[in-house]
């Protein structure tokens, strides 16, 4: 019977699957998109927002949050798991910075993250947090960008770019054929907009973008930005497919052209 | 021997402690800062058993910051000050109680309200328009409580509802006001402290001045 | 085969879903309405009470109750109501947890707790027992009604996976569908309370499903500032109070003969 494996929480069915953990990635995935790319010395965290519904607060929604001054953190699932876990995250930096006065590096707070989701996925009665996480920041004293990801397993990993969330499989295939190495900031904002764009249908007006430039130094643009960009990126679209429609009617002018010389040529000898 | 002042006046409160690091009758520096700034605006000086103050200090530091960065909100200086009072109360009841003596000065943005509360390592906590620490107060405190009158002369104001210190002083007057009491401190305190830092709150945040 | 996720305690379904939420949800869709309207100079909670009958000893009722007139609306500190939808017993040990932690927030802070805040708290332990073993989730959505110079006047809404919100106007319960589109017309930014506490009846004598509206049915509750002190004021209504305010709005709809059983 195969339904004791997955019925009890987390462990192994006799083929070495972890069921549970396999669908807390299912959770991750019914989540918004959230998209991180490093550049040079930049890096930029996208996020999928849903509307508002016409009543609602929009203080209250929040997609992108800050553990420390230094690091930011967006997330994809369970939105109180993702509650619960960050706040657990923002007790360890202010508890590091008390015990070792430094901030924490962005790779020990997900480090400390992934530790806390791998302990979920291990212990008694208790079923993995249903969400996926980037992690996005500077190190002290240190100006290269960082972008970590961790997901309900407990696994951790650092990207130049990446997605979590719905169809982020998109996205990250995206980014693989779009990204660069030494991106600047407008190229790296650019990217980032262009890569929510893949799943985002309506445009920036639900579309987030915080982006962090050196240790502690974070903007989050504001509609009119993002939509200058998503215009931008419009056109450029549009004179890309204008140049391939020209191209192919070149092309085809040209064969006609030749078939009509052929033409004429054969009509020319008889 | 330490030494810390606190006034408030007119949308502000300057917090001046001296920068003596001792031990026993020894000066082991002169730099230390003794005054933490708790958040956008909050100050709190602090004074007391060396090494309980700092490592209490940076205690309430990171906690206070801990609630910011939870909340998008600073806690207002009320609130933080009965946080902190309620820390050294329970610390009190340890088996190794922290021996803190503190002055916490805040500008509440909610009621655009400079506040000061003063503090010691006994747990008892009170709201004060002035407040001292250390050897200093026994010279500082008879000080602030006539120069109100002091005023009346310099600024010509006529109506003052307060017989001790000037709520309403401006910036200018509450740093001549720290003067004097630095300056009593100096003249007849055996073992007064020879620098202070000053730091000042006010709707605008916190910065420190040069006396 | 198909009920191998959505039993005994909260566990991801193939798909990632988490059934025993989804059912709590359910539960919460048939219970009481409970309505929330924030104004510009207050905030208003109505609630639709379905425990009803004839032998029914409202005499506390009638006193108003200790902070709350009983059943569906609750004073949770001096700074905050709540209404609740869902499993009664559920909502009462979360009104005594919510009363708990807003204390001992003044305990530690001398300060009311912030709206907001108090609405974490209770998440926060709502989360927990989606995700702890041999617990199920509780089957309550809460709307809290509150005050604090942070962010003023605030409404929000609590469900049980433990995810909160903030609205200005909101609703939870029976038809609160029908009740949310009805406010979606209706609302006007920068509304008065007195407004607001028309159209908190008007949206409630139209969604709920009897043919009476009286203060047996219904609880009601305000919260402004007190013009002297300027502190925050919580009215719970009493019975008579419901009744004549029903009356001033010509809403009050009597029992033509017998009171209808409650359904």
């Amino acid at each position: 019977m195969s339904r004791s494996y997955d019925r009890a929480l987390t462990v192994f069915s006799p083929d070495g699957h972890l069921f549970q953990v396999e669908y807390a990635l299912e959770a991750v995935r019914k989540g918004t998109c959230a998209v991180g790319v490093r550049g040079k010395d930049v890096v930029v965290l996208g996020v999928e927002k849903k509307s508002i519904l016409q009543l609602q607060d929009p203080r209250t929604v929040r997609k992108v949050v800050m553990l420390d001054d230094h690091i930011c953190l967006a997330f994809a699932g369970l939105t109180a798991d993702g509650r619960v876990l960050i706040d657990k995250a923002r007790v360890e930096c202010q508890s590091h910075r008390l015990t070792v006065e430094d901030p924490v590096t962005v790779e020990y707070i997900t480090r400390h993250i992934a530790g806390i989701q791998q302990r979920y996925t291990q212990s008694g009665g208790v079923r993995p947090f249903g969400i996926s996480t980037l992690l996005v920041g500077f190190d002290p004293h240190d100006s290269k960008p960082r972008l970590y990801q961790t997901e309900p397993s407990g696994i951790y990993s650092a990207w130049k770019a990446n997605a979590i969330g719905r169809s982020s499989k998109t996205v990250r295939e995206f980014l693989e054929k779009n990204h660069k190495d030494d991106l600047s900031r407008e190229e790296a904002i650019k990217l980032t907009v262009k890569s929510l764009l893949e799943v985002v249908q309506t445009g920036a007006k639900n579309i987030e973008i915080s982006v962090m430039e050196s240790y502690g130094k974070i903007t989050h643009l504001d509609l009119a930005q993002i939509e200058g960009i998503v215009s931008d990126i419009e056109r450029e679209k549009e004179a890309e497919a204008e140049r391939k429609r020209s191209r192919l009617a070149a092309t085809a002018a040209g064969q006609a052209a030749m078939a009509t010389r052929a033409g004429d040529a054969a009509s020319g000898t008889s | 021997m330490e030494t810390s002042f606190a006034i408030t006046g007119k949308g502000y409160v300057i917090v001046a402690a001296d920068t003596t690091a001792a031990r026993s009758i020894v000066k082991m520096k002169t730099d230390e800062d003794k005054i933490k700034a708790l958040g956008p605006h909050l100050l709190m000086a602090y004074s007391g058993e060396p090494g309980d103050t700092v490592q209490f200090a940076e205690y309430v530091e990171r906690n206070i910051r801990l609630y910011q960065i939870r909340h998008h909100y600073s806690l207002r200086p009320s609130a933080a000050a009965s946080w902190v009072r309620r820390s050294l109360a329970e610390s009190l009841r340890s088996r190794h109680p922290y021996s803190v003596n503190l002055l916490l000065g805040g500008y509440d943005e909610a009621s655009d309200e400079p506040k000061l509360y003063w503090i010691d390592y006994l747990g008892t906590m009170t709201e004060v328009p002035f407040g001292a620490h250390g050897y200093g107060s026994y010279f500082a405190l008879s000080l602030l409580d006539r120069c109100v009158k002091k005023y009346l002369v310099i600024s010509g104001a006529l109506i003052c509802h307060s017989r001790y210190h000037n709520p309403d002083a401006t910036l200018e007057e509450g740093i001549e006001t720290l003067k004097r009491c630095i300056d009593e401190v100096a003249k007849r305190l055996i073992v007064s402290p020879s620098k202070y830092k000053v730091k000042i709150v006010d709707k605008d945040g916190v910065r420190e001045i040069e006396l | 085969m198909a009920r191998r996720y959505d039993s005994r305690t909260t566990i991801f379904s193939p798909e990632g879903r988490l059934y025993q939420i989804e059912y709590a949800m359910e539960a919460i869709s048939h219970a009481g309405t409970v309505l929330g309207v924030l104004a510009k100079d207050g905030v208003v909670l109505a609630a639709e009470k379905k425990v009803t009958g004839k032998l029914l000893d409202l005499a506390g009722a009638k006193e108003g109750g200790y902070g709350g007139s009983g059943e569906k609306i609750f004073l949770l500190n001096s700074n905050v109501i709540g209404g609740v939808a869902g499993l009664t017993a559920d909502a009462n040990s979360l009104i005594n947890y919510a009363r708990t932690a807003a204390q001992k927030h003044l305990l530690t802070y001398n300060d009311d707790i912030p709206v907001e805040v108090l609405a974490q708290r209770l998440c926060d332990m709502k989360q927990g027992y989606t995700q702890f073993g041999g617990l199920r989730p509780f089957g309550v959505s809460l709307l809290y009604a509150g005050y604090d110079p942070h962010y003023q006047f605030q409404l929000y809404h609590s469900d049980p996976s433990g995810n909160y919100s903030g609205w200005k106007a909101t609703c939870i319960g029976a038809n609160n569908g029908t009740a949310q589109s009805l406010l979606k017309q209706e609302y006007k930014d920068d509304i008065e309370i007195k407004d607001a506490i028309s159209l908190v009846l008007r949206v409630m004598s139209k969604t709920m499903d009897s043919t009476t509206l009286g203060s047996e049915k219904l609880e009601f509750a305000v919260l402004t500032l007190d013009p002297e002190t300027k502190a925050p004021k919580a009215k719970i209504y009493r019975p008579a109070e419901i009744d004549a305010l029903l009356q001033s709005e010509g809403l009050k709809k009597d029992e033509d003969a017998e009171m209808k059983p409650a359904q």
